[in-house]
């Protein structure tokens, strides 16, 4: 039993260790008060990590991070560091406007996206209020200033990675007769949106396009389809999924004995397939739009100072992003505060701008044309490594912007 | 709710729809509450509230088909669609005014439900459902393969309306035009069921041979029922259209469907305010669980993934909950703590 003394003396004792933590508590939060004082630039960023397409919105997003952090940590744009938190949406079109809505109120000045959904839904909403939406969906006809002056993205477009995959199986053909050529896809905008200019380029070249399949982003199997596309005798075909779907395809088809040589779109092959298909993979073709994780360009060396682990091309792609945006940000910052108008007129400047190699080609946007290049890596799988073939390089027609 | 000594001397007072003076003031503090609201609050949850105006056009049609007409409709997302691209197409292809699209996208949605209505004559309940399921992905494919009016994947950029000079570009200007519409449509729907066709819809639902007897035209009603119905499901589709200021085909799917048809089973089947009701928490609650997740993850770190997976659980659980502590509905859950504040303490 404590005397009253004692419990008196404990009194005051509490009394002075609470004196001190208030002052303390005070203290922390002027000194935070004075960190966040100091200017920040906010970043919209919206990614997928758990969603249908989240196998590769996961690593691309790490990428978009991964620089902005190396960034902040140089020092930011001029002092000023960049504010961007990850926003998983889920591929939740709902989702992706409401977040949107929030990254207006809170008057970001770029928003660095993720899919052909929320891109689309939110084509509209970019274009009036001016905020530059850079997106990792490459549909061609987001490339027209005309339609959608707010948008960029920084690989080549599907419809042109397509073109180049055709050039490039054309140019491999030797034999007289037209070559055969079946498009699988899914019946989702992703998939259909660069099969009207590519049947076009197909006939254009020469093939003979025997007809379409569809095998959806969430397949677990193709049988049938490929059975169909083995009862053609198609010599190539087109696959126009997500690595998920695109394993299956392969896998499905090695089981199934055909000969059909497989082109894949962006998304749909990378360093994962190996694991995913088993050996199925072997000779197909990706038409990749970066470098690969420890390539001898000078652009991977930082990347590799940053990310010790190897990553997937996507990762890269997401990095390349960020860089572009980094760079935009500080040519706005030159020309004086840094807004939505300013970072698009900044994007909009870019002549041949150097990405270290990471990227097939140099990035122009102008006024009139949203297409960063018209170059692709087409890389082939062999012996469960990637392997880059040809820079494939495709001339900038204007009949083919938007298409 | 009547109180003691409330009595109806005409018949004009008794089918009144706000019999009580406390029902008056409610409405009216809701509307007032309505109207202001886009001042109250910031512009993401401006935005929330836009789509919950849509969602109670859309749930309300919806109710009058399944709640009222007792016919089970797997098809309301596409409808949606199908009101979305016909003011998409008016308004941009054809270059007629939003004043006319949104109509036009109610009246060709009507026609598109009539037709789809027709196996009402043979089927009932759940054979029905999949009946209506066939109309969601035939729309659904017809969205996306018709180019030519729809776009086909690219979708089609809708203007927002505008009178005169005047745009309503801005969410708030968008937000008192939906308004306005969500009232007249939602009066419209109560005055349906205050009639001789919504008496008619009640008996069809109840004891459809009995209906049939008593000289109700079985068919005509049903295709009535499902033109109404769609009718209001393609202007709530339209109006969605324009605020998002662009249409694919992506958002009309089979989803979108068993939202409404959740929407109206946790609202209550067979009233109208259930529908709001309904319609009000299935927007809401993503919405709430999505603050909830985002909390939790800045709290704890690297609970970002089972978050998100958390909260699909989570909304799944109070979906089942509902429907085992009150399936009712909403609506009738208010009526019994209306009736025990009413009553207290003598509720028996």
């Amino acid at each position: 039993m404590a005397t009253n003394i004692e419990i008196r003396e404990g009194i005051e004792k509490m009394k002075k260790t609470m004196k001190i933590a208030a002052m303390v508590a005070g203290l922390a939060m002027v000194l935070s008060g004075v960190a966040f004082s100091a200017e920040t630039i906010k970043v919209g960023h919206l990614a997928d990590l758990t969603g249908p397409t989240g196998d590769v919105g996961k690593p691309y997003a790490e990428g978009v991070q991964a620089y902005k952090r190396y960034i902040n940590s140089q020092g930011g744009i001029n002092g000023k560091t960049i504010e961007m938190h990850m926003f998983d949406y889920a591929y939740d079109k709902n989702k992706a406007v409401n977040q949107y809505k929030k990254f207006k109120e809170d008057k970001v000045v770029a928003i660095e996206g993720w899919g052909t959904g929320d891109t689309e839904a939110l084509a509209g909403f970019v274009t009036a209020d001016k905020i530059p939406y850079i997106s990792a969906s490459y549909s061609a006809h987001l490339t027209n200033p005309a339609k959608t002056p707010y948008n960029f993205f920084c690989a080549a477009d599907y419809t042109t990675a397509l073109r180049a995959g055709l050039l490039y199986l054309k140019e491999g053909w030797k034999e007289k007769r037209a070559p055969k050529i079946v498009f699988i896809y899914p019946n989702h905008p992703y998939g259909i949106a660069p099969i009207k200019g590519g049947k076009e380029y197909a006939k254009e070249l020469g093939f003979e396009v025997l007809g379409d399949e569809d095998v959806s982003l969430k397949a677990i199997e193709a049988n049938s389809q490929l059975l169909s596309v083995k009862n053609k005798g198609a010599d190539f075909a087109w696959i126009g999924g997500t690595s998920n779907s695109t394993a299956v395809i392969l896998k499905d088809a090695k089981k199934l004995g055909l000969k059909t040589k497989f082109f894949s779109n962006i998304w749909g092959i990378d360093e994962s397939t190996a694991k995913l298909a088993g050996g199925a993979e072997e000779g197909a073709l990706v038409m990749a739009g970066s470098a690969l994780y420890g390539d001898k360009v000078p652009g991977m060396a930082l990347l590799m100072s940053v990310e010790k682990t190897p990553q997937v091309t996507h990762y890269i792609r997401g990095w390349v992003s960020m860089m572009v945006l980094v760079e935009a940000l500080k040519r706005a910052d030159k020309k004086g505060p840094i807004t939505g108008e300013s970072v698009h007129a900044a994007l909009e400047t870019f002549k041949d701008f150097d990405t270290g190699g990471l990227t097939p080609a140099k990035i122009t946007f102008t006024g009139a044309d949203h297409r960063p290049f018209t170059s692709v890596n087409i890389m082939e799988y062999q012996e469960g490594k990637l392997v880059l073939k040809k820079s494939m390089k495709l001339p900038r027609k204007a009949e083919w912007l938007g298409l | 709710m009547h109180f003691c000594g409330d009595f109806r001397t005409t018949y004009e007072k008794d089918i009144e729809i706000l019999q009580t003076p406390t029902v008056r003031l409610g409405v009216a503090a809701c509307l007032a509450f309505l109207v202001v609201f886009p001042y109250l609050v910031k512009g993401e949850y401006l935005w929330v509230g836009l789509q919950i105006l849509i969602a109670v056009i859309g749930a309300v049609g919806l109710n009058i088909l399944t709640g009222y007409t007792g016919m089970i409709s797997l098809g309301q997302g596409a409808f949606f669609g199908v009101g979305a691209y016909t003011t998409a197409y008016m308004t941009t292809k054809l270059g007629l005014s939003f004043w006319v699209g949104v109509p036009a996208a109610g009246l060709v949605t009507a026609a598109a439900g009539m037709v789809f209505g027709i196996p009402s004559l043979r089927l009932k309940g759940l054979y029905l459902a999949i009946a209506t399921l066939a109309s969601q992905f035939i729309l659904e494919w017809v969205f996306l393969r018709w180019e030519p009016v729809t776009g086909g994947s690219f979708g089609i950029v809708v203007p927002r309306p505008s009178i005169g000079g005047y745009v309503f570009e801005s969410d708030r200007s968008f937000y008192y035009l939906v308004l306005a519409i969500t009232v007249v449509m939602v009066l419209f729907a109560v005055n349906i069921v205050r009639t001789r066709t919504g008496r008619a819809f009640m008996a069809i639902r109840d004891h459809y041979i009995s209906a049939e007897i008593m000289g109700i035209n079985l068919f005509r009603y049903r295709i009535l029922s499902f033109g109404i119905s769609s009718f209001y499901a393609g202007v709530a589709g339209a109006l969605l259209g324009h605020s998002l200021k662009f249409v694919t085909s992506e958002q009309f799917n089979i989803e979108l469907s068993v939202a409404y048809l959740a929407m109206i089973i946790i609202g209550g089947l067979g009233s109208i305010l259930g529908a709001i009701y309904g319609a009000i928490f299935m927007i809401l609650l993503p919405k709430v669980l999505t603050v909830l997740t985002t909390k939790l993850t800045m709290l704890i770190p690297g609970a970002a993934g089972l978050a998100i997976a958390m909260e699909q659980g989570v909304f799944g659980l109070i979906i089942i909950f509902f429907l085992i502590f009150e399936p009712d509905g909403l609506a009738h859950r208010w009526k019994m703590i209306k009736a025990y504040w009413k009553l207290y303490p003598f509720s028996y």
